[in-house]
Order: structure tokens, then sequence, then C-alpha cells
């Protein structure tokens, strides 16, 4: 068989090889690889019909379904950029990242307020159309080079300018091959997917999938933790992917060893660091399952390095080895190459590596040097160039599956009429790995109380991001030259 | 206080954060209108377990029981009636 040029090419080839095998399952709903391939063909020519040129923006406002993964490869057979946002977030945020990348059209559920909201604010409209089932048109596949953008996912909201990662057919064709590689997926696979494709892991769990003509089990979300597990074990499903509090969530709430899960091959995990004591947890949970420690970054489509799981034991504690095609090198505070097991800044180079943010040069020099990217992460190489992290030194706080930049928060509580100023950290949260923490110093502290600030930001900001705890303080701390000493606030809740 | 209106004041206390009690409906689905998320589920059963006495087994959380205030009043009612 040819080789792919494009995640479009690989649909193409897993429906010619196997077009009557379930592709997405969706509760009752099913789409084959065929229909599904005739679905994403019918977008494409669509937004053909309606003027879409290639390269110009088509964003994405859904939560996961088959209508979705249709109308997203339907854009890119058409040699449009898909920019996928966070469908839970609100008006403030869509009209910023909407008014950013300036798409020509929006794919959002009927009926969705915040949608609305946010087109009111913007000065150049895009045309609002819906995901659905069509499967007519010309199967036809615009010709894509591997550096053009495919795809940009924003990592944070509205403080400032957001930050939009571009992703080319070439980042996202050469990461899928490589997890594809490592995670030994085939047409046999199945996996249960709760990972937002939104987000750089769950889409990689559905490019993978559809690359290698496996079945995607969709599944909303994992408020009930044990129907996710009885689809698990119904479904015969070979894969789950998860985040630390995923794992932490099943652990704690559902007996794992009640269900038949000899089908499940391997879970994967991403999305920060899982405590070895978890992994042990889980290890022994699922005896006869393949446990994947991963490690990435947007920035590097998704994923950087993995822990072949047979070294799970002797290497615990490390996100493992580079995944195929990928370089990791760490490198002390003069840029040179660090000493084995010496702390460093983590670099990595590949065909991975994003293209850049959207329209801000500024903002991708800083990360992106002679094709190599700062992970903004500081870790360890072993002798045997086994990766430990060791800590972050952004300030951004991982929640559950969402990263979460302090500002976005700390400027909509400054927004609040009798706050004076307020910072935002993280703290230590059994189950979410990270809960959000609010300090306000408050003008006027009658009108201002705990309860008043989550109000306001639920009202402002996707309910993740709304604060677990609030405290108000009559100062902030501070260093000589004034700046907050976000350091000393976090602290402060790891003493509580 | 009932039942249900112990139930509505933890969810419009805790995830809502507001006294305000036209913000919540009995029958609207809790999930659906992203009123609890996975870990609120969690606080949620550990505030029925408290404040009811009873004993929710993993199995019990479903939809069925747990996605609305009428649903909610309705297994609580349920399980202290067969303690």
């Amino acid at each position: 068989m040819a080789l792919s040029r494009s995640l479009a090419e690989n649909l193409l080839q897993s429906a010619a090889r196997c077009p009557e095998r379930c592709a997405i399952q969706d509760g009752l709903n099913g789409v084959t690889y065929a229909r599904l391939l005739r679905q994403a063909a019918a977008i494409a020519e669509r937004l053909k019909e309606l003027g879409l040129r290639a390269g110009e923006r088509v964003a994405f406002i859904q939560p996961n379904s088959c209508e979705f993964v249709a109308a997203y490869y339907g854009v890119l057979m058409a040699g449009g950029v898909a920019v996928l946002l966070n469908a839970v977030a609100k008006a403030r945020d869509f009209s910023a990242w909407l008014g950013d990348c300036e798409p020509a059209f929006v794919f959002a559920e009927p009926g969705n307020g915040e949608v609305a909201a946010a087109m009111s604010m913007l000065a150049r409209k895009p045309v609002v159309l819906q995901a659905g089932t069509a499967e007519w048109g010309a199967i036809s596949l615009h010709p894509v080079g591997s550096d053009d953008p495919a795809c940009i996912l924003y990592t944070s909201g509205t403080t400032g300018r957001p930050k939009g990662i571009v992703l080319s057919h070439g980042n996202l064709l050469s990461n899928t091959a490589a997890i594809v590689e490592y995670l030994g997926l085939t047409g046999e696979d199945s996996a249960v997917a709760v990972l937002p494709f939104y987000y750089s892991y769950g889409s990689s769990v559905l490019h993978t999938h559809l690359q290698a003509g496996g079945r995607l089990i969709l599944e909303k979300n994992m408020v009930y933790p044990h129907a996710v597990v009885e689809t698990l074990a119904k479904q015969r499903a070979t894969g789950f992917a998860g985040v630390p509090s995923t794992y932490a969530l099943l652990l704690s709430r559902v007996k794992l060893h009640d269900y038949d899960l000899s089908s499940l091959r391997y879970v994967t995990q991403a999305g920060g660091a899982m405590s070895p004591a978890l992994t042990q947890r889980l290890r022994h949970a699922l005896p006869r399952t393949s446990i994947v420690i991963m490690y990435g970054q947007t920035e590097a489509t998704a994923r950087l390095t993995y822990l072949p799981p047979q070294r799970l034991d002797d290497k615990l504690g490390s996100v493992g080895i580079p995944v195929p095609g990928v370089k990791i090198e760490t490198r002390n505070e003069h840029g040179e190459p660090a000493g084995v097991g010496e702390v460093g800044d983590i670099w990595a180079c590949g065909p991975n590596v994003m293209l850049g943010y959207w329209r801000n040069d500024a903002a991708t020099r800083e990360v992106k040097r002679d094709g190599w990217l700062k992970t903004g992460d500081m870790g360890r190489l072993d002798a045997e160039g086994f990766l430990y992290i060791v800590g972050r030194r952004s300030d951004m706080i991982k929640a559950g599956a969402h990263r979460i930049h302090p500002q976005d928060i700390e400027e909509v509580i400054a927004e609040m009429p009798g706050v004076q100023e307020t910072a935002v950290v993280g703290m230590e949260d059994e189950m979410l790995g990270q809960a959000i923490k609010a300090f306000v110093v408050a003008a006027d502290p009658t009108g201002v109380t705990p309860m008043r600030v989550q109000a306001h930001c639920r009202e402002r900001l996707a309910s993740y991001k709304v604060p677990k705890s609030v405290e108000i303080v009559a100062s902030l701390p501070r260093t000589a030259s004034g700046k907050i000493r976000r350091a000393a606030l976090t602290e402060r809740t790891q003493r509580e | 206080m009932s039942i249900k209106q112990q139930i509505r004041q933890f969810i419009l206390a805790n995830y809502l954060f507001t006294e305000d009690e036209g913000k919540l409906s009995d029958p609207e689905s809790l999930m659906g209108s992203g009123t609890v998320d996975s870990t609120g589920i969690l606080e949620l059963i550990m505030f029925l377990e408290e404040a009811f006495g009873i004993k929710i087994a993993d199995e019990e959380m479903i939809p069925a029981n747990l996605d609305s205030v009428l649903k909610v009043v309705s297994f609580v009612e349920r399980k202290r009636a067969i303690r």
C-alpha cells in the first residue's frame, strides 16, 4: 500500500482495507469506515461549495461524536485547517479564540448560547454549520504538503493574546504513526475514548485508531466510572486512555476485579505525572494488562516519550524513551547538554514538533530554536536514556485532564467589583492532582465573599476553571521588585 | 428541613455558588447542564452519605439515581426506607 501523506489519506486507506468494520461507536449509533469516509467526503464537498479555500480555518465547538469525526476529517480532506476548541468553554474564550484564528466556518451544536454570545462579539462573523450524517459527493482529497497546517489547538484562554498551536499534516501523521507502532495497534483493537478530541491526547487516540483500522467506542466522560468499566467489559475493548485522575477515580470507585477485562490488552497514561504508588495500584488491579506511561505536550502534537511496559518495574517513575523519530535532550542553564542524571531543561526534536504558534512569531521563537522545542519541563536522563520529569517551570495548573493558566482566572476575578487584586495557584488534590485556589484581596470586604467570587467565575469561565477554594486575604506576598510570589502562596496551600 | 431542601441547598451552595433558588430546576440533568462533573459527583455522594446516614455502593453511582434533584431525592428516600 502506498505511503500515506495525511490523516485524510489514512482514513481513505483504512476504508479501502476494511470498509465494513465499525470505526466509531457512540452508544447505539455506529459508523463503518466506508460510511465515515463518505460522510467526511460530503462535508468536504459542502465546504468547498460554500467557498472554503485551502488553508482557511474551520472551527469546531463540539463534544465527541461520530459527526464531529466525519466533519473533522472532511475539513482535512478539503485542505482546510481544523481548529478544535474546548466545547465547554464560555463566550469570552470562544470570542477570543475565534477572533484570533478568524475561521470561515464554525461547526457547533444548535442552541449553544455561549457560541451565540461569542458570535455577537466578533467583527468578522464566520458561517455557523451543523455537523450531519449526509453521505454524498465524490471522494477527493485536496493535495497537501507535509508542512501545510492541518490543525490548531489553543492552550490558553483570554489573557493577552491566545496561543494557538499550529500542527502540520506531517506533525499529525508522524506522531500518529509513532504511537500506532509502539502500542502495536491493529484493526483488531478497540478502545474506549473518554478524553475529548479537542485535547491533543484525545485527538491522538482518535487518529491512531483510524490509521490502524480499529474501533473507537465513545463514552461521554468519567462522571459515572461504572458505566465506563461496563463498556470496557461489554465491548471487549482492548485499550483505554486516561490521565492520572481517571485512574484514581477508577481505582477508588470501581471494583475492577468484578468485571471481565480479559480482553483489555493495554491502558495508557499521559497528561501529568502519575505517582508510582498509583501506578502500582493500577498494576495490581489489572495484572494481565500492559500499562504504558507516556509524556508529551500539544506543541509536540501529542507524544514525546513512552515507557515500554516491560520496563515499568525497573524504571518506575520514568516517562520512558523517545517515541520513534523523536530525540530528547536535557540541557543545563548554559544551554549545554546535561550529564547523565543531571537535571536540566527538556528539549525535543522530531517531525512532531509544531510549526509554531498561530500568527505569533515572538512566542514561537521563545520555545523553538534550530528545530528543537523547549518543553518548559525539567528532567534528567539516566544512563540508558530513560527520562524522569522532575518539575514544571510554568505556573500552569493541571487539574484532571485540563491545563489551566492561572492568569485566565485572575483576569476574570479582577473584573469583579470590590476586588483589589488576586492570585491563583494550584493546590494538591487527591483526585485531580491539582485543584484551583484563589487568593483575593478585597477593597470592599463586605461585598466580596468566597461564594460570590465562585459565582462570578462560574458565569464567565468553564466550570473546570472555577476555583474550588477562595480565600480572602489582607495582602499578597511580593518580591522586592513588587511581583507576586506565587511560590509562597503554593507553599501556603501545601501547609494547610 | 426536607430531604429535597437539603439536597437543593447543597447543590446551590457547592456547584452553583448561589442562594438563588431559581437557579436550580428539580428535573434538570445535573450532568447535562454542566452543574456536576466527575469530581463533583463524588462530593455529592459524600454529602448524601453523611447527611442522610446511608451508604452508597459503587454500583449505585448511575445516572438513574443521581442525575437530577428529583432522582437524588427519590434515591435517598428508597435507601432510607430499606435501612
